[in-house]
């Protein structure tokens, strides 16, 4: 690899003055207030019982035996367990692979209509779990999934299959499928802040483009890799929808499907206490693999690729091999874009009548005239843009200046604070709402039941977008922020004309993640609910349950055509006519 | 869109409303909303403007609006669906600021609020609720039941092939044809082992699992009736039929020779925002009239004893048993389906 100049010391030591401290100071304070109540009441929540109160009603009292009731049992470790891993590593090697070749395409490449792609690959992203199941199936069922009808016509076969998407494999496929766009968002920050001299001058040295991308690219961008990798074999730890639609009729059962039947038990209350047990283990592994992340990465100074000098992004062209890219592209889009995207759009006309030219006959634009003549709509449309635009905005900001606290100053307890932000991935949102309700409930200011109190929830999920700018920061070299103190840059103007400007990639990365995910959140908006934050996809979610097919497709269907453009627009606009 | 039913519902709650008119209930309901002491109530109701309305699924709750308007104008309805409503209902009302007026929930969570003080008593007989339908000391009122069956898509299975008992789906024909909600599975056992014995029902479900290899699955199952991929859902409730049916998805339903029937209860917060329209509300849901108008619009029927429901009369004439949720059963049924969730589960 090639060797780059040490961190500079005064960078670790910046002087951020009273106002940059004082704004330091405020990320870190918020950072904790977010992620406290959530943390607290999950670890609570596990320790308290009996199981018949809710952890903060009197008569409740520490206790083991909501760990008791979900570890004793046998089947956890002869089957719930290896099934868990297995899915586990099946869907995030699935998913790194297929993301990574994405990300790297998009980024690194002159590939054609990238921007394109970039908001293309977003597509599953934006589409609720359960319609993604629904169109595997119709898919790749046994008897009827239409893939399935295909092959057996062409090659002559009878009987059920060939594919089964109610099996092992077909859980890891979908499931691989689905989280490639998070792994792709995260990715391309990474490879876009990428300089490539560091590859030049090893190819100038007469290295083979193999041995190039083995031991300088992957190398250098280590933290940008673990970050993601990390984020999600957690988020696939706790996936519990795509194992309970496709996993089940298998007999597969996953660890987090157990948060799942806790908190939907038959004739009690939610057994937050239990759901709480069953999330303890996310936090062990997500502080492991932390650990393991900061272990990889602890000298920092080895991962910088942007210096004072010069940072030029350049792209590699691939010539004749943009074909065999576009196919690729082409290839995702096909399974994972576009027959989604076929059922949302058929469901919202059609409802489930099967796919055939005599059923267009049928066509019914009733969702649609619903939803436009439906004041309620168009006020959960405003919710939505707000709450989703706002905690994306938050997090994206608090995140960035904790990362630049952690990686840049010499504040006690930073590394801690890294932890603690870190944590706010294995905290269910069901939990983290809980601990919103009965916070805000408290608390004198008028919060509760407005959109605020939405924005700070959403605003626990800090894990993202610290990883994201931390990471991000790890390439740029502190003396880039040096030289600008020297020539008499304050902080702020160092921060605003040298930092964010390098970071760019990583925070709209961090913002647009952020932001699909508020867009799709309905644990959190639904036990916060009033009359005044109604969101989009508490609508959606109540006709889903109501058998409004029709209708909920067709708020499906428009959220992914608002979002989609949106997506191209802000990459466009960020990032320049240099993005495709 | 949610704010009001689907042209399709509207036009049957039209039609709904106009057979009211011509039948006997309307009189019966005129009778009691004359009473002096409703009419107090009413112009207290009134008074408060509106009444905050909660239920688990919007769909059962979202055309009680209309209607309630119709018979007591100037009191709007809001509803909140919220599958966490008591616990909600709990916190709220520890911190005093309780935004529920009345619930409609299964019997169990309604009485997890019950047990901590928050129903309010009522005079159920003010809306002529039979002695029989009035529960939980007064703090409740039976409303619709869910009634378990066995679903078909109509245009691919014959009647007569159709199962009549649970038995007869462990027939080799229905190998590889059977689809059940994880959700409904362990509490159909559940009530079958009221009636059969725990040991019996669990072998049952065990041979759907490993010989009749049905499909459990979190998905909705009218997907798999349309397309063919399974041809009956089974434990599905009646009501369901008829919403697949708005869908597009032509389905009947199965009147089984044992029937059990999920009981959801309607109540009023003793501390909600506007008490006394609660209690108008909780009064209109549980009389015949609110009982009529649900069964028509959402296909939620009470079956209960003296139901004039037309499903009941349909179960009386086949002759079936029905199993009802109730608190002589309540724990019982609760213990077997805890027994039997790992096994639905794949745990």
């Amino acid at each position: 690899m090639v060797a780059i100049p040490t961190e500079s010391t005064s960078a670790r030591g910046a002087d951020v003055g009273l106002a940059g401290g004082g704004l330091l100071a405020a990320a870190v304070l918020a950072t904790v207030y977010l992620i406290s109540a959530p943390l607290v009441m999950l670890l609570a929540s596990a320790f308290r019982g009996p199981q018949d109160l809710l952890p903060f009603e009197p008569g409740t009292h520490w206790t083991l035996s909501n760990l008791a009731q979900i570890y004793v049992d046998k089947t956890l470790y002869s089957a719930v367990i290896p099934n868990t891993i297995v899915f586990t590593l099946g869907s995030v090697t699935l998913t790194f692979t297929v993301a990574f070749t994405l990300a790297w395409l998009v980024e690194r490449t002159d590939m054609p209509w990238r921007t394109t792609t970039f908001t293309v690959v977003l597509f599953p992203l934006l589409v609720p779990g359960i319609i993604l199941g629904i169109a595997w199936i119709l898919l790749m069922a046994p008897k009827t999934g239409l893939l399935n009808v295909a092959i057996r016509a062409t090659l002559g076969l009878n009987g059920e299959g060939p594919l089964n998407i109610f099996s092992m494999g077909g859980l890891i496929f979908a499931q691989g499928i689905a989280l490639v766009p998070f792994v792709f968002l995260l990715l391309t920050a990474a490879l876009r802040s990428m300089n490539p001299v560091l590859e030049e001058a090893s190819n100038t040295s007469g290295a083979s483009p193999a041995v190039t991308f083995f031991r300088v690219t992957l190398p250098i961008l280590r933290p940008g890799i673990l970050a993601p990798l990390i984020l999600a074999t957690l988020v696939t730890l706790e996936q519990f929808e795509m194992p309970l639609i496709l996993g089940l009729p298998a007999r597969i059962s996953v660890f987090a499907t157990r948060i799942y039947y806790e908190l939907n038990p038959d004739t009690d209350l939610p057994a937050f206490g239990r759901a709480a047990a069953v999330a303890l283990p996310f936090l062990a592994a997500g502080l492991l693999l932390l650990w393991f992340y900061n272990r990889m990465t602890r000298r920092a100074d080895r991962f910088v690729t942007i210096t004072g000098k010069g940072y030029r992004p350049t792209r590699i062209e691939i010539g004749r091999c943009k074909l065999p890219a576009l196919a690729f592209v082409g290839l995702y889009a096909a399974f994972a874009v576009i027959s989604p995207a076929l059922v949302l759009v058929w469901a919202s006309l059609f409802g489930y009548q099967a796919p055939s030219f005599a059923a267009l006959s049928a066509i019914n634009f009733a969702g649609y005239l619903d939803m436009i003549n439906s004041a309620r709509f168009w006020a959960a449309v405003r919710n939505t843009f707000v709450v989703a635009g706002g905690s994306a905005a938050l997090v994206t900001i608090i995140g960035a200046l904790l990362s630049w606290t952690i990686l840049r100053t010499r504040w006690p307890g930073r590394s801690v604070l890294d932890f603690v932000s870190f944590l706010s991935i294995g905290i269910p949102s069901v939990i983290a709402g809980l601990a919103c309700m009965l916070l805000y409930l408290s608390l004198p200011v008028a919060l509760y039941g407005t959109v605020w109190v939405l924005i700070l929830a959403y605003s626990y999920r800090l894990a993202v977008t610290t990883r994201l700018s931390r990471a991000a920061l790890m390439q740029i070299h502190g003396e880039l922020e040096e030289a600008s103190h020297v020539s008499g840059g304050r902080w702020f103007t160092t921060i605003r004309r040298v930092v964010l400007p390098l970071l760019a990639p990583s925070l709209l990365a961090s913002f647009v993640l952020l932001f699909i995910i508020g867009f799709r959140e309905f644990t959190l908006p639904v036990l916060l609910q009033s009359r005044e934050n109604e969101v989009l996809s508490v609508i959606m979610w109540k006709l889903l349950v109501g058998n409004q097919t029709l209708q909920a497709a067709a708020v499906g269907t428009t959220i992914v055509i608002v979002i989609i453009p949106v997506i191209f627009l802000m990459r466009r606009l960020l990032l320049g006519r240099e993005a495709n | 869109m949610l704010a009001r039913p689907s042209r399709i519902v509207v036009a049957t709650a039209l039609a709904a409303v106009a057979w009211l008119s011509t039948s006997s209930l309307p009189a019966a309901a005129e009778d009691w909303t004359a009473s002096p002491q409703i009419r107090e109530l009413y112009e207290k109701a009134k008074a408060e403007k509106e009444v905050n309305y909660w239920g688990q699924v919007e769909y059962d709750l979202v055309w009680a609006g209309d209607y309630f308007n119709q018979r007591f104008p100037g009191i709007k309805v809001n509803i909140v669906a919220d599958p966490q409503g008591p616990t909600k209902m709990i916190a709220e009302s520890r911190s005093g600021k309780l935004s529920a007026d009345v619930t409609q929930q299964t019997l169990g969570s309604v009485l997890e609020v019950q047990k901590r003080g928050l129903l309010a008593k009522l005079d159920w007989s003010l809306a002529g609720v039979e002695k029989r339908n009035v529960l939980l000391d007064s703090e409740a009122g039976a409303m619709h039941n869910f009634v378990y069956s066995v679903l078909y898509a109509k245009d691919k299975m014959a009647a007569a092939d159709l199962p009549k008992t649970w038995e007869d789906l462990l027939d080799p024909k229905w190998k590889g044809k059977l689809v059940i909600s994880d959700f409904l599975f362990p509490r159909l056992l559940g009530f079958l082992a009221l009636e059969w014995g725990p040991d019996r029902a669990e072998k049952w479900g065990r041979d759907l699992i490993d010989k009749q290899n049905i499909l459990v699955t979190n998905a909705p199952r009218e997907n798999f009736l349309k397309t063919g991929e399974r041809l009956l859902a089974v434990a599905e409730g009646v009501q369901a039929a008829g919403q697949y049916k708005r869908e597009g998805v032509e389905t009947g339903y199965v009147i089984m020779n044992l029937i059990p029937a999920g009981q959801f209860l309607i109540a009023a917060l003793k501390d909600g925002e506007h008490p006394n329209a609660g209690k108008l509300l909780a009064l209109w849901l549980a009389s015949d009239e609110g009982k009529a108008l649900r069964a028509k619009l959402v296909d939620e029927p009470d079956i209960r004893p003296g139901s004039k429901a037309e499903l009941a009369a349909q179960i009386q004439s086949a002759g079936a048993k029905v199993l009802f949720e109730d608190m002589s059963n309540f724990n019982e049924r609760a213990e077997y389906y805890k027994r039997f969730s790992p096994m639905t589960r794949g745990m």
